[in-house]
């Protein structure tokens, strides 16, 4: 029998049975869908994460903070604290090219059209400039001895709309205030600030500057928040080798008596994909569950159908029909349906993935100022669904129809004609 | 006129669950193209059983059947199979495929054989010409008379150009009236296309229309008479 011909055969007993054959179809559809949205989600994710990495990254600079292991730096309780001579410690360390303590505090600047939570970050300009590349203006300049106030912003702080609505211009002069508690009051801690640059945009997510991020220098930024300690030390090394930077990190913890843990953004990257490959894996666990269930509900059909049809295959076994034809009918039948529900399943699963992908960058938008370094606590997520995805989800919905037809449909084949003819 | 079946000796033994049943206890007997015969016997005397031995729907369990110059008692599934084209088998039942119209049923066979489209298309129109069905070729076998139907399961066994025509109790379903026609088709089939034609039946009316008959009983012929 001809391809062409089983197919056409195949779908005709589909046709006949169209309530039933749509449930099952259903099945496969649901379990496509699902894998198709996770997968083109996950892939969205990771798209937006490592496009907003790779923007702003710079691999051979490690972050030093006080509190020795826990996750990413967090977690691990220490007195210990940094001060911001304690750059000159770690640049005696050998590979170590430069370092610059930063401090960091939510102020809340107030503008002419709002009033903005925002992270005010003290740095050395010039050794910043040095560790991090993503650290240049657009507009105006880094000073190179700024004087007291003189401030460089994240380009979202100058342009947040993305729509030529500025919040503030090159050379404006703005007030920032934090609260402190004195009683039962809280009193502003006033700081003017004169906008002299203004940075290149530089993605959401990674170290060092950032889009939402205000950068003062750091003796202004320590005599203003009154403090002596820093947050951390932001270390260039002589090379970006992974396992240089190990060496040198365990070099630089060894030095602080392992009072403080060294992140790096490669070391960081290389987490957050494994937790996304678990994530991914998961989801995809979720997907595939769904499908069994549908596999199984194939399988159900099929046997429900051989039952049915038991007298048919006698008929076509008496026209001459091999054994391997009735097996064909049978997988064809399995195909078509793994093929409609690969196809319905996909379209779905593109729906709901972007859906999804809607939803989750409602959340996101500005904000996010107060996260360290100023990251943005979300980004937009437009799902991914590559054809290669869309032909792998297509082939494994056909595949298990096919594979749960296996068995029904090697029963059918195996049946004799006259036996087969003699069933009511 | 050469020999188209070639039944030697043949026996057939079932298992009744422990207990061997036998139902053709050795039969032998020939039949040559071009010739109408009827198988007359009443049931239980093995008939159909023997039916379909020469359907090539199953194999003797000792003893030779040869259909057109094969024995198929060597034959495996796939060849068995390949050998029922060569058999024009029309079912007690009809057996239509009720979900086809009366033109697919009859080109099933040929699809089974992977004929091309447009030879199918002529064949299958031929075939149902030939039982006077031309103008009904789009029907659905479930919106076709009793009759219309066997004529359709006759056009379906004979679009293979079978090596003869085997018929399970052809009138068993139809009316005196349509079992007069359809015997009146058949006669037709044999004299004027000089197709071979076994007729398997319980009928007297029946064989009585058949130039010759063997009579079988207890899984066995009692006789092979000319009328």
């Amino acid at each position: 029998m001809k391809a062409r011909d089983t197919l056409g055969y195949a779908f005709g007993a589909i046709r006949l049975r169209k309530l039933r054959s749509g449930l099952t179809t259903l099945g496969i559809v649901i379990g496509i869908a699902a894998i198709v949205a996770l997968l083109s989600f996950t892939q969205g994710f990771q798209v937006a994460i490592s496009g907003t990495f790779q923007e702003g990254l710079s691999t051979d600079v490690v972050t030093v903070s006080p509190g020795s292991g826990g996750f990413m730096g967090f977690g691990g309780e220490s007195d210990f604290v940094f001060y911001e001579n304690d750059t000159d410690i770690v640049e005696t360390v050998d590979g170590v090219v430069i370092s610059a303590a930063t401090v960091s505090n939510t102020v809340t600047a107030e503008f002419e059209l709002m009033d903005r939570m925002l992270s005010l970050t003290g740095v050395d300009f010039a050794a910043y400039e040095e560790l991090y590349s993503t650290f240049t203006t657009e507009l105006g300049e880094i000073p190179a001895s700024p004087a007291d106030g003189e401030a460089v912003i994240g380009y979202y702080l100058y342009d947040p709309w993305d729509n030529g609505t500025h919040l503030v211009e090159l050379g404006d002069t703005i007030n920032v205030y934090y609260s402190v508690r004195n009683g039962t009051v809280l009193e502003p801690v006033n700081l003017t600030i004169s906008v002299v640059g203004i940075m290149e945009e530089i993605g959401s997510f990674g170290f060092g500057p950032s889009d939402t991020g205000m950068y003062i220098t750091i003796d202004s930024a320590l005599n203003y928040f009154d403090t002596e300690e820093v947050d951390s030390l932001a270390v260039k090394l002589e090379s970006d080798d992974e396992d240089f930077i190990v060496a040198i990190s365990e070099e630089i913890e060894e030095l602080f008596l392992n009072e403080v843990s060294v992140t790096s953004a490669t070391a960081l990257l290389g987490t957050i994909s494994s937790v996304l490959a678990i994530v991914e894996l998961l989801l995809a666990g979720i997907g595939g569950i769904s499908l069994l269930v549908a596999g199984i509900g194939i399988m159900n059909i099929m046997i429900v159908s051989l039952m049915e049809r038991t007298r048919e295959i006698g008929i076509l076994k008496a026209l001459g029909a091999k054994g391997k034809t009735v097996l064909a009918i049978f997988l064809a039948e399995a195909s078509l349906i793994g093929l409609l529900g690969g196809i319905f399943g996909i379209g779905l699963g593109a729906f709901l993935a972007n859906l999804f992908g809607g939803m989750m960058g409602g959340f996101g938008g500005m904000g996010g100022g107060g996260a360290p370094n100023g990251a943005e606590s979300f980004m937009s997520i437009t799902p991914v669904v590559t054809p290669i995805l869309a032909i792998q989800a297509l082939l494994f919905g056909i595949g298990v129809s096919v594979l749960f037809a296996l068995w029904p449909a090697y029963r059918a084949s195996k049946l004799m004609p006259v036996d087969a003819l003699r069933s009511e | 006129m050469s020999e188209i079946l070639q039944v030697q000796n043949a026996t057939k033994t079932y298992m009744m669950g422990e207990i061997p049943v036998k139902a053709l206890r050795g039969v032998s007997f020939s039949i040559k193209k071009g010739e109408l015969v009827s198988v007359l016997g009443p049931s239980g005397s093995g008939k159909s059983t023997l039916l379909n031995l020469i359907g090539a729907l199953d194999r003797p369990t000792d003893g030779t059947l040869i259909i057109d110059g094969t024995d198929i008692s060597t034959l495996n599934d796939n060849q068995l199979a390949e050998k029922r084209k060569q058999v024009g088998f029309v079912f007690q039942f009809f057996n239509l495929i009720s979900r086809l119209d009366a033109k697919a049923n009859v080109e099933l066979p040929l699809m089974i054989s992977g004929i091309s489209r447009s030879e199918r298309k002529e064949r299958v129109t031929d075939s149902l010409t030939k039982v006077g069905l031309a103008e009904r070729m789009t029907h659905k076998s479930s919106e076709l008379s009793g009759g219309e139907r066997q004529r359709v399961a006759v056009a379906r066994a004979l679009v293979n150009r079978p090596a003869f025509l085997l018929m399970d109790e052809p009138t068993g379903n139809l009316d005196s009236k349509t079992a007069q026609e359809m015997m009146d088709l058949v006669v037709k089939l044999n004299e004027e296309l000089q197709m071979t034609v076994i007729i398997v039946t319980h009928d007297q009316e029946v064989s009585a229309r058949t130039p010759r008959t063997l009579r079988m009983r207890d899984g066995l012929i009692v006789s092979d008479e000319v009328n």
